[in-house]
């Protein structure tokens, strides 16, 4: 599923958040955004999912295209879209709940009740992130008594059972530490074979391991858009330079 | 824990012995060239050699977009700058293989000479040597490379007798220099084959023990 946008534009109130924003992201490929703090990386990523929508105050003008079609039309199914496109945050928000209702919840919103098919459901689902094994004889605890690297898996899980195409991650281990971080992004190079991943992340390092494509992002521009090899080997323009040689930032 | 980039490692080794398969088939294909006096058989080394190049680009491109993006540490480091310097090295022994084919034409014209025995056993000792070093890349065994290393002086000793054998040849029949001539540069270049499988079994030692033994470094210590 391809995500593309053109001449987007996006304001918080009277700031411009986003400027003239033109982004080609293909599928089954890790897109990384990077970026200084305050750059609009993470509202760029809310955009595809119409999370800014919840921000009083905030218009989007131009195009942002999922499948060539418009997610700011009238016609987008907000429910589906966010369905199809799902997020990870920093922290991992588990519900509390036990691991299996956790899981289960998305299915059970979209009219699911058989329990086999939940237990299904279930299994492929944490299977995906490799916890199955891990947690098959815990399905009933809480998801809060897990490790926060492995909340984090429960959460992608979590997207994981309500099949979705693509999935967004704000800085999905900045609250995880090296071997937890280690394992997600090796989750992630895994994903990418079935999902569109859009990664947002303020670890330069991560997005130059694990991302297929990078952009830079400085002040609400896209300042450059390429391969990761390309970036992070001969980046076309100073600013991003500057910026993945710790010149700035 | 990084699995993917272990694999990524193992793609560049799997490079480095694709590479040096052509470099061992681009040595023999020249000494068959010269032995028959083959033009197409020198041309096919040509052929070989662009392939080898080829892979030297591609090879130093993968080490410098993994270096770029996974800022290796340790033995991953070692490994890494290591393999730069031997895919250089193995380059330039695919250039001493087309200078071996570079008398082929000219000897057609010339008469043939006896056989010099020795640069026959120059070939086998310095193919080995080859091998040795790569195996040695392979299963990042020091011990064995460093045995290479070692072998270095019998290639040195062949070519100086080499040397002196045609030396005295040409003394004797001076209406053969022209065949023996370039038989003397066939004993240079397989020598420096030689040279250049050593300086690979210096960055195995490099990469395996991070001990520097090119120029007696550690006597010097």
């Amino acid at each position: 599923m391809i995500v593309k946008t053109a001449n987007l534009n996006l304001y918080y109130g009277s700031f411009h958040a986003l400027k003239d924003i033109d982004l080609s992201i293909k599928e089954n490929l890790i897109t990384g955004i990077i970026g200084p703090s305050g750059c609009g990386k993470s509202t760029l990523l809310r955009v595809f999912n119409r999370m800014n929508d919840l921000i009083r105050g905030v218009r989007v003008t131009g195009a942002v295209l999922i499948d060539r079609e418009d997610i700011h039309s009238p016609i987008c199914d907000l429910i589906l879209l966010r369905k199809t496109v799902g997020m990870v945050f920093q922290r991992p928000n588990a519900f509390p709940l036990s691991i299996f209702d956790n899981i289960a919840y998305g299915p059970r919103v979209w009219g699911i009740t058989d329990k086999k098919t939940l237990r299904d459901i279930v299994e492929r689902s944490l299977a995906a992130v490799d916890l199955f094994d891990v947690l098959k004889g815990r399905l009933k605890e809480s998801a809060l008594s897990l490790s926060a690297e492995k909340q984090q898996r429960l959460c992608i899980a979590r997207l994981l059972a309500v099949e979705p195409e693509i999935l967004l991650m704000d800085e999905p281990c900045s609250a995880l530490d090296p071997i937890a971080t280690g394992k997600i992004e090796e989750l992630m190079l895994e994903l990418k074979r079935k999902y569109t991943i859009i990664i947002v992340t303020h670890n330069m390092q991560q997005a130059a391991r694990i991302a297929d494509e990078v952009g830079f992002m400085l002040l609400g521009e896209l300042i450059e858009f390429d391969s990761a090899k390309k970036i992070f080997t001969n980046p076309s323009d100073k600013r991003t330079f500057d910026y993945i040689s710790g010149r700035f930032g | 824990m990084d699995r993917h980039f272990d694999e990524e490692l193992q793609k560049v080794k799997k490079n480095v012995l694709e590479m040096a398969s052509l470099v061992d088939e681009s040595i023999t294909k020249a000494l068959e060239a010269l032995k028959n006096r083959d033009l197409k058989m020198a041309s096919e080394v040509k052929e070989i050699d662009h392939r080898i190049d080829r892979f030297e680009i591609a090879i130093e491109d993968q080490c410098i977009e993994l270096i770029a993006r996974h800022q290796p540490v340790g033995t991953d480091l070692r490994f890494l700058i290591g393999v730069i310097k031997m895919n250089n090295d193995l380059e330039r022994m695919g250039d001493h293989a087309v200078n071996i084919t570079g008398s082929v034409a000219f000897l057609i014209e010339q008469p043939r000479i006896k056989p010099v025995s020795n640069i026959w056993s120059m070939v086998v000792e310095v193919k080995k040597m080859l091998n040795d070093s790569v195996k040695s890349f392979m299963n990042n065994d020091a011990e064995m490379a460093q045995q290479v290393c070692e072998r270095d002086n019998v290639v040195d000793e062949m070519r100086d007798e080499t040397i002196r054998i045609l030396l005295t040849y040409m003394l004797e029949q001076p209406d053969k220099i022209g065949s023996a001539i370039p038989l003397l540069l066939v004993a240079k270049n397989l020598e420096r084959i030689a040279d250049l499988a050593t300086n690979i079994c210096e960055d195995v030692i490099y990469i395996a023990q991070a001990r520097v033994i090119k120029h007696h470094a550690e006597e010097q210590k």
